[in-house]
């Protein structure tokens, strides 16, 4: 049908059907999916999106056209009024009022024939609404890959009558980053993947978070040019064939970030590194989200000690970054000035980036500028004056998060440091510019005993990221600081950590902290937040729950479970998988409250085990509800026949891994206590335990590994733990093994 | 000889038969290793000649891709036979060139509809075919048994088969034996267990015997040459059986083995020596496998709706009060037979073959019970020594004469799965972990690590010997290895 003609048939009543009826059609009529011929590029995305999802779903012909045809009754429209005429026809004054975010999907008519209608408030929304309905027909989105159902359903075009709206309007998620075990090692075509998987969760910011020993930007200052540009701290991770788990490392003879394999130098480094955020960047802009750096102002390459008089290292793992030394002024116009070529080249080098956050130190080192830095931000005495500092101490060395204390005072001060000097940096730097203020400036970590202040120690118009504590369930835990930010003050979202890098290598979930935060944040007018996590690998349920709750499901992370797990596994998979999770919930809130830093990534991770004390009872509690989980996800697995049985089996042997790190950690325990009792066969038994424990659980990890991160784990087990093991029974066996 | 032209075979390939094709076997020579594990599934090859040391870089006179697989390289008339997936739905068998590693043909099988469920590492394509030197025997779970013709790969016959079905869905991995014109075939799988000979010419049933009292298992059949006969023997759940090739007809059975049997026995001399390993204890039977992994959700009765759809059928014949559950007695025999209601356990046997209906109290010269076999990998008996080898690289050797332990799970060095069985040659024993090393003991009354060489990659097929070369097979590619210096490179054409 020319399309003249079928502009005159049709007809302009939007009709939103409750009842949901399928239409019989034949086996093989293909699809048509109308988009605007003048569509914005996201739309015609969306258009070409819906085809393939459609598609695959009904095993038919799928095609994107701009008009309405003839050979099939199988019409989907994509877009809104503004960009498809035939939505605006068919929608008429029936068309919803949507924000920028919100989207439909729902059934209609044209020319008095049943349609479809796809589209949203913007076309970032348009393309929402197309994985919208790929959604509604089944089809489940992991951070790894699509599910399809696995019963085709039947198609239709009538009975929909979604409409959504965000009740979290920023949904951002955290790349780059540090450690091996972290999306630090994925290459573009792995952070793309992710990407495309994040956008169908209609997630709509990536945030790069870059430290200043990484190779993603290139500066000078003051005649020094940055030199350091590296990796994991500039760890290496050689492999061999002793390396447990080596069947999933292929033949590599280091682990590395694919990106960076043939980059010799700091400028081959540099090159990479640039190339590869650049184009996370527009890979994000592609699918309609925004992009985001964070980084501190206040950490510099270590090279710059030369012209940064009175520095002193940062504390991190390995001495890369400096920082301001006691005695730095915040009126040092060297500080200044580094810190602002710093930011300027950030800026430069990414002029496409939509938002800038400026972290504030995890360890604040800066400290004996905070009664200065309070001064300066308390002008008119908004902030209270003396007795206001000193109830903020106060707050901070009582409060009863992992920064209390004497900490908590350091996090204060060191806080009011860089508040008080990002003032300053703000108005001599290319922040000052008036190109920059179509871009989002915000702070990162502002300290908890401050949030009821945000607005006033936070730059007028900037926003902030919060970070509370390391777990979710710590930060559920702090109700009254969470109440306490303006947010409708200051543009508030929060770090939300899905699994925590001092927990490290383990399975973690902690849903039921997930929840109650999602809650509050809707409850007490956040944006939105932002994901914390290291390895992605377990947390395809977190991520759908965090998707489907951003936009008002107010669903029970069980029924989130069941909704994500049932189309793509069958019916009684759920049940199983919720008990798993139960479990490993149940786990990782144990290991939260007792050694938050259990396996944490770093050397020593395991033998620092190796000591003359009890076997904690709590670790035998973690490894039977591993050993219990482990059980839940074989019997999903085996239920999920013909489904998405990756999805189970991962989870099973993630676990069956869990518990013989468990039995490893254990064997290196009762080591240690045979060691100081001098029995050396004891010991060396328990050593002999824990290697093939250890290396078990790695081989049985390299089964299911199935992203950068896992092969990270198995790079920095080998290198952090399995490594230092044999070398302790070599000694004890008085050579080389 | 009857020769056929192209076109004769193209038109009878889709048959199951070829009723007129009188072709005679050429036997396969001393030195081949025509099937599972060699000749007779013994592991053992005369070859001299063989390397110590060598790794997926040194001592590699050529090497070949293969589509994923885990089955075993078979060598016949110096030709290398191999499978693998081509793809996730082409089944190819690949010819190589023993001495040169050409390809000399490539037969692919397109597949159509769902394959059956598997479970890793298991692979669509893990058995391992057969060959009488001039007709190459296959099996795979959707196309059944299959013949081709070992010089050019062209389709000679074709059986379809029902597909198995698992309860724990492991998938298919049995292999077929020929011996005197005739494919033998046992599929014991969870539903329809079977033992079947075929003619290797015409690729027509010559019988086929059901095996009701069987659950799952893998182990290959083997003749024993005992009493002035030889029998065709297989093990299976909690008995060993030993049947006259011929008919088919079971001639005795040893009622001595365990629950699930995926190793297969080894012959010598007339004696048939096995190593299992089972898991649980001997009061476990399947009813604790169902409850542990089929009750999804853990309320200790099997529900219709968390059976596999292909024993539902079973299901409800146990299903006596029509309530869509089974439990308590009804599970106890819903899928084992309720005259071999065996449990699990680890042993090591020595079985004396030619016997006579149930041999059970007579015939079993020695019994072990031991932790040392492993569920998986068979064991093999060189030099009058019975090794088996476990997960965590742990060795165990056994008198052949009497089963006194010589050493037991003594480690090797290597740690991990062992999927692969010990193969052996030249007074060395090969064994392959799954972690890519080949470790080699000295075929010595005295364990002795001789060395322990790097294949890069996974290790689930068992090696064969051949010619003073020995073939390896990772996942995805085929080596050649030999004594000397290797190639820089080949194969892989």
């Amino acid at each position: 049908m020319k399309r003249s003609g079928a502009l005159m048939l049709l007809a302009s009543a939007w009709v939103a059907v409750s009842v949901a009826s399928t239409v019989p059609a034949a086996p093989a009529e293909p699809i048509a999916v109308v988009v605007g011929a003048h569509a914005p590029p996201i739309e015609q995305l969306a258009a070409r999106e819906c085809a393939q999802i459609l598609g695959k779903l009904f095993g038919v012909p799928a095609a994107v056209s701009a008009r309405v045809p003839t050979h099939t009754k199988r019409v989907v429209l994509v877009g809104s009024p503004a960009t498809n005429g035939f939505v605006k026809q068919s929608a008429g004054a029936a068309w919803p009022k949507l924000t920028d975010q919100g989207h439909v999907v729902r059934s209609s008519k044209l020319a008095g024939k049943d349609v479809l209608v796809v589209g949203g408030g913007s076309p970032q929304a348009t393309l929402w609404s197309v994985y919208e309905l790929g959604y509604q027909f089944g089809v489940r989105y992991l951070l790894y890959g699509d599910a399809y159902p696995m019963e085709r359903p039947a198609f239709r075009l009538t009975g929909f009558n979604v409409k959504l709206e965000p009740t979290l309007r920023l949904r951002s998620w955290r790349t780059l980053n540090d450690f091996a075990i972290g999306t630090e090692s994925w290459g573009l075509a792995d952070q793309k993947k992710l990407l495309r998987q994040l956008a169908k969760l209609k997630y709509n910011r990536v945030l790069m978070s870059v430290y200043p020993w990484q190779p993603y930007v290139d500066f000078e200052y003051g005649g020094v040019k940055k030199q350091t540009g590296v990796l994991w701290y500039g760890h290496r991770y050689p492999l061999d064939g002793d390396t447990p788990g080596r069947t999933a490392l292929k033949d590599l003879s280091e682990f590395g970030n694919p990106d960076f394999a043939r980059a010799a130098t700091y400028a081959d480094r540099v090159r990479a590194g640039v190339g590869l955020a650049k184009g996370i960047l527009d890979e994000a802009h592609r699918l309609g989200m925004t992009a985001a750096l964070t980084f501190s102002p206040l950490e510099f390459p270590k090279e710059f000690a030369a012209v940064l008089p009175g520095s002193r290292p940062s504390p991190a793992p390995e001495p890369l970054a400096i920082g301001p030394g006691a005695g730095q002024s915040l009126n040092d116009p060297k500080l200044l000035g580094l810190a602002a070529a710093q930011l300027n080249a950030y800026a430069n080098t990414y002029p496409g980036i939509d938002a800038i956050y400026l972290s504030l130190p995890e360890f604040p080192d800066w400290v004996e500028q905070g009664p200065a830095a309070w001064k300066l931000l308390d002008q008119g005495g908004k902030l209270g004056g003396d007795a206001g500092y000193q109830a903020v101490l106060r707050a901070a060395r009582t409060r009863s998060t992992v920064a209390s204390g004497e900490r908590g005072v350091r996090s204060v001060n060191g806080n009011l440091a860089v508040l008080a000097f990002v003032h300053k940096l703000r108005d001599n730097s290319v922040l000052a510019l008036p190109g920059m203020g179509r871009k989002e400036v915000g702070l990162v970590g502002v300290d908890a005993a401050l949030l009821s202040q945000l607005d006033a120690v936070t730059p007028a118009g900037w926003s902030a990221l919060h970070f509370v504590d390391y777990t979710a369930p710590r930060v559920a835990a702090q109700e009254a600081v969470l109440q306490s930010v303006p947010a409708s003050k200051v543009r508030s979202s929060l770090i939300l950590t899905l699994a925590d890098d001092n927990m490290g290598v383990l399975p973690q979930m902690t849903r039921a902290a997930l929840q109650k935060l999602v809650a509050r944040l809707s409850e007490n007018s956040w944006e939105g937040f932002s994901t914390r996590y290291w390895m992605p690998g377990d947390l395809s349920p977190a991520a759908h729950f965090l998707s489907r709750n951003s936009f008002g499901a107010a669903l029970t992370p069980q029924k989130a479970l069941e909704e994500l797990a049932t189309p793509m596994c069958g019916a009684g998979v759920a049940l199983a998988l919720e008990k798993g999770f139960a479990q490993i919930e149940e786990a990782t809130l144990l290991m939260d409250q007792n050694d938050l830093g259990f396996s944490f990534p770093v050397p020593g991770m395991l033998m620092k085990h190796y000591r003359n004390q009890p076997v904690p009872e709590w670790w035998a509690r973690v490894r039977d509800l591993f050993g219990g989980a482990s059980g839940e996800m074989y019997r999903a697995n085996t239920r999920s026949r013909g489904g998405e049985r990756d999805f189970t089996l991962y989870y099973a042997k993630r676990l069956d891994f869990a518990l013989f790190y468990m039995n490893a950690v254990e064997a290196v325990r009762l080591a240690g206590i045979a060691k100081a009792k001098g029995d050396r066969t004891a010991q060396k038994e328990q050593l002999e335990k824990a290697e093939e424990a250890l290396y078990t659980a790695s081989n049985t990890l390299a089964e299911v590994a199935r992203d950068q991160s896992d092969r990270g784990v198995l790079a920095i087990l080998d290198a952090y733990a399995f490594r230092p093991l044999r070398k302790e029974l070599a000694s004890l066996a008085g050579g080389a093994r | 000889m009857v020769t056929m032209r192209p076109t004769t075979t193209r038109l009878l390939s889709s048959l199951w038969a070829l009723p007129l094709l009188l072709a005679t076997s050429v036997p396969a020579v001393a030195e081949d290793w025509p099937q599972f594990r060699g000749v007779n599934g013994s592991a053992v090859s005369p070859s001299k000649g063989l390397p110590s040391r060598f790794s997926s870089k040194e001592g590699v006179k050529w090497k070949a891709p293969l589509g994923e697989g885990v089955s075993c390289p078979i060598v016949v008339g110096g030709r290398v036979f191999s499978t693998g997936m081509s793809g996730a739905q082409r089944f190819a068998v690949y010819a190589h060139d023993a001495n040169t590693g050409k390809l000399l043909w490539k037969r692919e099988y397109p597949l159509t509809g769902a394959l059956p469920r598997i479970t890793p590492p298991n692979s669509h394509a893990a058995s391992t075919p057969a060959s009488d030197g001039k007709r190459l025997y296959l099996y795979f779970s959707t196309i059944g048994l299959a013949a081709v013709d070992c010089a050019t790969g062209r389709d000679l016959w074709r059986l379809p088969l029902p597909k198995p079905a698992y309860l724990m869905d492991w998938g298919a991995a049995v292999s077929p034996i020929v011996y005197k014109g005739l494919v033998y075939f046992c599929q014991d799988d969870d539903l329809n267990p079977y033992l079947m000979a075929v003619d290797g010419v015409t690729g027509k049933v010559k019988w086929r015997v059901s095996r009701p009292d069987m659950l799952a298992g893998y182990s290959l059949p083997v003749l024993c040459e005992a009493g002035g006969r030889t029998d065709l023997v297989v093990a299976g759940t909690g008995k060993l059986k030993g049947y006259d090739p011929a008919t088919g007809k079971e001639l005795w059975t040893c009622n001595t083995l365990l629950r699930t049997i995926m190793t297969s026995p080894v012959v010598k001399d007339g004696v048939i020596y096995i190593a299992v390993q089972s898991y649980g204890d001997a009061k476990r039977t399947l009813k604790f496998a169902l409850m542990e992994w089929l009750d999804t959700n853990q309320d200790k009765k099997l529900a219709r709706t968390e059976m596999p759809k292909e024993f539902l059928e079973k299901f409800d014949l146990s299903d006596k009060n029509k309530d869509g559950f089974i439990l308590d007695n009804e599970l106890d025999t819903a899928f084992q037979h309720p005259d071999n209601m065996v449990g699990g356990g680890n042993m090591v046997q020595a079985i004396k073959g030619g016997g006579s209906g149930d041999v059970t109290r007579t015939h079993v010269l020695w019994n072990v019970t031991t932790r040392a076999p492993s569920n998986l990998s068979s064991p093999i008996l060189v030099s009058g020594r019975v090794h088996v080898v476990k997960a965590g690289g742990l060795s165990s050797c056994l008198g052949a004469a009497d089963g006194k332990m010589l050493w037991e799970m003594t480690r090797m060095g290597n740690l991990g799965d062992y999927f692969a069985s010990p193969v052996a040659a030249d007074g060395k024993i090969y064994i392959c972990g799954k972690n890519g090393f080949v470790v080699v003991l000295e075929d010595s009354p005295e364990m002795k690590v001789v060395a322990r060489n790097d294949m890069g990659g996974e290790l689930i097929a068992s090696p064969a010997i051949a010619n003073g070369r020995l073939y390896i097979r990772t996942r995805d590619t085929l080596y050649c290895i030999g004594a000397g210096p290797g190639l820089a490179s080949a194969g892989g054409r």
